[in-house]
């Protein structure tokens, strides 16, 4: 896999630091193959949505290199994705132009009007809420918001797609069953991707690698081969012993490190 | 069941309406005095006025109204914008707004009409003047409350200034706005009045005063009718755009 250390997201020496000096995230290194999936698991404040905003885009001071493809990420016109734990949906749009406006500023000289709004039922009906088109974000539920910004997340088709903590706010079932829904979709359309998350499980579940942060920043990271747990079916991998064994693995790296 | 509270609401609007001449009426027999005329009396004055006449009359107030408020709002609207979104603006700007805010700017209007005579030019900066500083403030304090992370989604793909502010901070921005704009109005509409008594033979001010000049009571109290509807009309105008633009919310 000579080929997976030039293609893909390459985080080389992170580091971000707050203007205080103090460090918002310490040293970070590793890359994530084109087409890849890890998770970030870390305790809060440790520095997770940190690095998100760093790849994104929206934080633009920090040591280190953001390579894409073995070039600068900032340097290239790069499309990234980002679903936000609040869901970022602008409350006075209906569900179906949240989606088409990210579509329009995404790709300005894209697809012709009916095969974008085509793309936008398509992904709707992939996330089940074909009927809420046009209803605003207000009057849904935040599992049902979550789904619209998953929705929008996929259909602009971005070449990096950035998740922070996305189901954290939602109850246990509507997480489970959007956890298996975004893979399912993730699967099919296996766009480059991080998971922010501070959930033991998620990370397990949804991660090829899983990059534990430590709550003391001078410290390393600790990155994890979760690949025993990824290749199963996602409804068996909560009952194998693989997942137990990863979740055991885990709580000692937090043991030492949290 | 939306149709059945709106007609619901229809009704005791013209209740209300219907009982406000039952008290005036009441009123006039109680005064019994040229100086208060029947309701009858002043819709029969109405009617002699003619359609043309009050069609130029509400025309030209609601001419100065709107172009009073279009100016306060473009104007209004790209100094809260800068102070919205800058700091450094913001610093410099708000001792400005915060010092010339309490003066009462109809105070202004003998200043107004020395620089810019009797014309139309001073009634239009009139109602602009009442209107520009709390919207100025109030899309300063509306883009403030956008929080900074609704950009974030639409910034990581791409997006440039311009449409940020066409689909983040014009539409978060929007609700405190046409609430100012509802609230100023009525001031709005009572400098406009102020504003119609010189320099001019049209608009609801000039009509109202001149026949209070002329001793013609029940045409006086027509104008004042007339005046009323042209505020109502106002009213009803920002309702539609909070229904338009507000949907959301509900």
């Amino acid at each position: 896999m000579s080929s997976s250390r030039n293609n893909g997201l390459c985080v080389k020496e992170l580091e971000v630091e707050y203007k205080s000096g103090e460090l918002a995230l310490g040293r970070v290194d590793f890359t994530l193959p084109e087409h890849g999936i890890y998770t970030i698991l870390g305790p809060s404040g440790s520095g997770k949505s940190t690095l998100l905003r760093a790849v994104s885009g929206l934080l633009l001071e920090f040591r280190g290199e953001l390579l894409f493809n073995g070039q600068s990420l900032r340097e290239q016109d790069i499309l990234i994705g980002l679903v936000p734990q609040n869901y970022g949906l602008l409350p006075w749009k209906t569900v179906k132009s949240n989606i088409r406006v990210a579509m329009k500023i995404a790709h300005p000289k894209g697809q012709d009007r009916r095969s974008q709004e085509a793309q936008i039922d398509r992904w709707l009906s992939a996330m089940g809420i074909q009927e809420l088109a046009d209803r605003y974000p207000l009057s849904l539920s935040g599992g049902q918001q979550q789904r619209v910004a998953i929705a929008r997340a996929f259909a602009i088709m971005p070449s990096i797609l950035l998740l922070d903590e996305p189901f954290s706010a939602l109850d246990a079932i509507t997480r489970e069953a959007l956890q298996q829904l975004f893979l399912e979709h993730w699967q099919a359309n296996p766009t480059t991707a991080l998971f922010v998350t501070h959930d033991v499980d998620e990370a397990i579940l949804l991660g090829q690698k899983i990059i534990v942060l430590p709550s003391n920043k001078r410290d390393a990271p600790e990155i994890i081969d979760n690949g025993t747990v990824f290749g199963l079916e996602h409804g068996e991998k909560r009952s194998s012993d693989a997942f137990f064994a990863q979740i055991k693995r885990i709580r000692k790296v937090m043991q030492a490190k949290w | 069941m939306v149709i059945k509270r709106r007609l619901n609401y229809i009704s005791r609007l013209l209740l209300v309406f219907f009982g406000m001449h039952v008290v005036w009426y009441a009123l006039y027999l109680l005064v019994h005095h040229p100086m208060l005329p029947s309701p009858l009396r002043v819709y029969q004055a109405m009617g002699q006025l003619g359609v043309g006449n009050i069609v130029v009359n509400v025309g030209y107030s609601l001419m100065r109204i709107f172009a009073g408020v279009l100016l306060a709002l473009i104007i209004g609207l790209l100094i809260g914008l800068l102070m919205g979104r800058s700091s450094l603006w913001n610093k410099l700007l708000d001792p400005v707004v915060y010092l010339t805010y309490p003066v009462p700017k109809i105070a202004l209007l003998p200043v107004v009409m020395l620089f810019f005579g009797l014309g139309e030019t001073s009634k239009i900066l009139m109602i602009m003047l009442i209107l520009i500083f709390q919207i100025i403030i109030s899309v300063r304090d509306g883009i403030k409350a956008i929080p900074e992370n609704t950009y974030d989604v639409l910034t990581s793909i791409g997006a440039g200034p311009g449409q940020k502010f066409w689909h983040v901070t014009l539409p978060g921005a929007l609700s405190v706005i046409l609430s100012t704009i509802r609230i100023s109005l009525g001031t709005a509409i009572s400098v406009l009045f102020f504003t119609e008594i010189y320099g001019t033979e049209h608009g609801m001010g000039f009509f109202i005063m001149d026949a209070w000049l002329r001793l013609d009571y029940p045409q006086m109290y027509a104008g004042i009718l007339l005046f009323s509807l042209v505020g109502f009309i106002l009213f009803l105008l920002v309702d539609l755009l909070d229904y338009r633009f507000m949907k959301w919310r509900k």
